[in-house]
């Protein structure tokens, strides 16, 4: 079902702002700049895209209108009737009709200037028909400035509307003005409707809604009629005439019972015969207002009588038992007596009516499947009760009574709010022992996933084992020392004893060996004879290997023992092949620190030593040399401090100088003057 | 008693939520809001636990369970399990099974009696059923769907299924539960009940979305606040003719 929803009209502007706004969008959407030097192709086009443009943007904008605005033919008639009483049918199809003109105009328009376009054979003329072309154009325009401005006080008064939907569950008040409608809307919805002493308060429909029953019911309060013919009805009343027209609804015929209204009970009653055709095929109720002021026995017979034919009328000539209950109804909208009395009967006739209409209708077998209870047949003897704990009653009345207990959102509100606040998730642990709540346990150690090994019964399989285990010890101390002389042969003599160690150890070592060439060796720096902590090293180390290997070693250890090499020639060696180097140098560490101090060798490291100083140049002391170099050093640092620029400081110049590139150009010449 | 609420603007709380007589499991949120309406109406009474399962907050759809156990998909890391297994009372047996179908939530519904369960489940994941929910286990279909889990939400006193159960099949179904069903809606037009709403014998929670009479239909067929069934076919007839045609 469509929802009526008028309140997202675009704005339609008055012509003048029309043409301006649609008129500057071109100008800030299309090319501004053409040549006379330009291909015509290409001035032509330039102005047939801003003739086309603006065409399209009148399009699109009339366009949206006409699409915005309520077609009167496709609304829902409560609706056509509605805007054909409040803005006048004719006018309003005619506006739009108008529009819809109007756009076609400039399509037109547009066509025969492209086409004219094409023939044109300098700027000058394509300039003059563009202008032409949107001339016209907004011409066509500004004759509509009637049409626009009837629109827009259309949207404005469309957009106030009260939303009504037509086919929802509705209770139309109607009645003579003043007679209580609006003050029994104020009672039964929160809508809030103003209440006046003077007839006419409510010139327009009002809408709200209460509830009854778990559904949503829509109350209108419709403008008071009077009982005159139709075609001298004004506005305001005609509004009401719609709604009874249109909207199936349960009606309440109010009837103002102390005649305080300015109506007599008669005029009432002929009222009520006058319109009585708009109640037709609708739920209808005459409901007796103000008893406060005076009582419906207090009315004279006339009077009750009259009463008592609108009565025969709403239950349709047929008495029903509890006719006088539900369509006559008397009620208090001072006192709220019998206002929701009068709101229960309304609802309930309504959806008596609309449920009989419902299942007359054709497609509800689908969905009476959702109003039938399917009931167990028993399939056997047992029982299945519900669980339910003991004392939840007693919690809603605590809860009731404002005992609420603190739960996590009061925590997370007191420190913080979300997002700060970090919940306790192991607060309510159920745990044999209270302290293992916070108990720190790795998902994983030593690769491997804890929860893997983890077994309730373990305790218990542990000591199964431990037994079983004593008992077969016990077995085998039982069976005696026999089996312990047997092993004698698998016992080895010391000799081989110490043959299996040394193999073990040279086992080890090779690994162990192996393991570091394969890590460290391969990717680390010769070490420096302070980090041979062990001091492998050295010497005897390497002759003890090269004879192990089968070598002669003296060589070797004479070339190590000898002078160290020159540095060329250390680093010759170091680059011919690393092992051999390495073995050198090995041999001159070792040299070196048996040389003692004396012998060092003036081409290590001296680059990256840090400056020690020595008396020397004219100063006799050392301490005298260590304030030189930190004078030296001072002096520098304030240099620096003055954060002169100088040549090593990055400059950027002047990227466009203004000289070169100023003035005028003629036509295509970009050339540095 | 029925209540409305939402979990971080889904009104499918189902998904989020496993509501037993023994114990609620709900879903890590941003904020502490949709626990907090679960702990005060329910932790008096039974612990209510936030977890989580396979790292996704589907506690609702991935688990399934009633007051003697709890059963967790195969995709459940061990550190959830250990979660669970600590917060909730030793007389819940806590079990994960390998079961393909691992939306268990999705694939069974079931009471502290009788399950209804995809017709495609393994015959093991049958048995564990049984075994570890107390239960006798049917295979069967709900209006044609066999995600029973989604499709119907059933108590100890009563169920709700999906709308476009038949007549028939709700009788059928009602005789294997051996509880009154209703065939309705949830969230304004919802039919997937069991996302929807989560329930016991003596509260259930809805979307906020539901309407009123929704709302009272649960009522009434959970049999909460002493409604009965009954009120379904008598006083409400009207409303719910009215509203849903």
């Amino acid at each position: 079902m469509p929802v009526y929803n008028f309140k997202k009209i675009t704005v339609v502007p008055p012509a003048k702002d029309f043409i301006d706004i649609v008129l500057s969008k071109t100008q800030r959407k299309t090319p501004t700049v053409v040549h006379r030097g330009y291909a015509i192709t290409r001035i032509r086009q330039f102005y047939m895209r801003k003739v086309k443009y603006t065409q399209t943007n009148w399009h699109e904008k009339l366009s949206t209108i006409l699409e915005e605005f309520p077609r009167v033919d496709d609304v829902h008639p409560f609706y056509a009737d509605l805007l054909n009483v409040l803005y006048d049918k004719d006018h309003y199809k005619l506006a739009l009709g108008q529009l819809n003109m109007a756009k076609g105009l400039i399509d037109k328009v547009t066509k025969d200037y492209v086409r004219m376009m094409k023939y044109a054979d300098s700027l000058y003329r394509c300039k003059t028909l563009k202008r032409a072309a949107m001339g016209r154009m907004c011409t066509i325009m500004k004759k509509q400035q009637a049409s626009l401005a009837y629109l827009e006080q259309v949207r404005q008064h469309l957009a106030r509307l009260p939303t009504i939907d037509p086919n929802t569950r509705t209770i139309l008040v109607c009645g003579y003005p003043n007679v209580g409608k609006s003050s029994f809307m104020n009672k039964v919805t929160r809508a809030d409707v103003e209440v006046q002493p003077y007839a006419f308060t409510t010139k327009s429909l009002f809408v709200g809604h209460t509830d009854y029953k778990y559904l949503r019911w829509q109350v209108i309060d419709t403008p008071g009629i009077l009982d005159r013919p139709l075609e001298e009805r004004n506005t305001i009343e005609m509004q009401s005439i719609t709604a009874l027209a249109h909207l199936r609804a349960v009606v309440l015929y109010i009837v103002d019972i102390s005649e305080q209204c300015g109506f007599t009970i008669k005029q009432q009653s002929e009222l009520f015969h006058s319109i009585k055709p708009l109640f037709a095929n609708k739920p209808l109720m005459v409901v007796c207002n103000k008893t406060d002021i005076r009582k419906i026995e207090e009315l004279s017979q006339e009077d009750q009588d009259r009463i008592q034919e609108m009565r025969e009328v709403v239950s349709g000539g047929d008495e029903m038992e509890d006719g006088e209950s539900s369509s006559m109804l008397t009620m208090s909208t001072l006192t709220e007596e019998g206002v929701s009395a009068v709101k229960t009967a309304a609802c309930d006739k309504l959806l008596v009516s609309r449920v009989e209409m419902k299942l007359r209708s054709k497609g509800t077998a689908e969905t009476l499947n959702r109003i039938h209870v399917a009931m167990p047949t028993p399939r056997d003897d047992a029982a299945r009760p519900a669980v339910i704990p003991a004392g939840i009653e007693e919690t809603r009345a605590a809860v009731a009574a404002g005992n609420r207990r603190q739960t996590e959102k009061d925590l997370q509100e007191q420190f913080g709010g979300a997002g700060v606040y970090s919940a306790d998730f192991r607060k309510n642990y159920l745990l044999e022992d209270e302290s293992w709540k916070y108990d720190i346990m790795p998902e994983i150690l030593d690769g491997h996933n804890i929860m893997d090994f983890v077994d309730p019964d373990i305790e218990a399989k542990l000591a199964e084992l431990e037994r079983e285990e004593e008992e077969l010890q016990a077995a085998a101390e039982a069976a005696g020392e026999v089996e312990m002389d047997d092993d004698d042969d698998d016992e080895l003599d010391e000799e081989e004893k110490e043959l299996v160690e040394k193999i073990r150890t040279r086992k080890a070592k090779i690994v162990a060996n192996h393991r570091e060439k394969k890590t460290v060796a391969n990717n680390a720096p010769f070490v420096p004879r302070k980090f041979d902590r062990e001091r492998k090293s050295n010497v005897s180390s390497m002759k003890e290997q090269l004879s192990s290997l089968g070598m002669d070693p003296s060589a070797a250890v004479e070339r190590a023992r000898s002078k160290p090499a020159s540095r060329q020639e250390r680093a010759r060696s170091a680059s011919r092949g690393r092992k051999r180097g390495r073995e050198e140098e090995e041999g001159n560490e070792v040299e070196e620190m048996d040389g003692g101090r004396a012998m060092r060798s003036k081409s290590r490291g001296s680059q990256s030593r840090v400056r020690e100083p020595t008396p020397s140049e004219g100063l006799s002391t050392v301490a005298q040399k260590a304030k030189a170099i930190k004078l030296s050093d001072k002096a520098q640092r304030s240099r620096n401090k003055m954060a002169k620029a100088g040549e090593g400081d990055r400059v950027i110049h002047t990227k466009m100088p203004k000289h070169l590139f100023s003035g005028k150009r003629g036509i295509g010449k970009t050339d540095r003057r | 008693m029925a209540v409305r609420l939402q979990f971080e603007n889904s009104n499918d709380i189902g998904v989020f939520a496993n509501l037993t007589n023994s114990y609620c499991l709900t879903a890590f949120g941003g904020s502490e809001n949709f626990y907090s309406v679960f702990e005060a109406e329910l932790a008096d009474h039974i612990p209510v636990v936030k977890a989580c399962v396979a790292g996704t907050s589907l506690v609702g759809r991935m688990t399934v369970g009633n007051k003697n156990g709890l059963l967790m998909p195969n995709s459940t890391t061990d550190q959830e399990l250990m979660h669970i297994k600590n917060s909730l009372p030793d007389n819940v047996v806590v079990q994960r099974i390998d079961e393909r179908l691992s939306a268990l939530g999705n694939c069974i519904s079931c009471n502290d009696y009788v399950a209804l369960i995809h017709p495609d489940i393994d015959r093991e994941t049958e048995e564990i059923i049984a075994d570890v929910l107390g239960v006798e286990v049917f295979r069967q279909t709900i209006a044609g769907n066999v995600l029973t889990g989604s499709y119907a939400a059933f108590t100890n006193q009563g169920g709700l299924v999906h709308p476009q159960t038949s007549i028939e099949d709700l009788d059928e179904l009602a005789s294997l539960l051996q509880v009154p069903l209703v065939a309705g809606t949830v969230n304004r037009g919802s039919d997937v009940i069991g996302a929807g709403l989560v329930a016991n014998d003596w509260i259930a929670f809805c979307g906020l979305d539901t309407t009123a009479t929704e709302l009272q239909v649960v009522e009434s067929v959970y049999k909460l606040r002493n409604a009965q069934p009954s009120q379904i076919v008598d006083e409400m007839r009207n409303s719910l003719i009215d509203s849903m045609m």
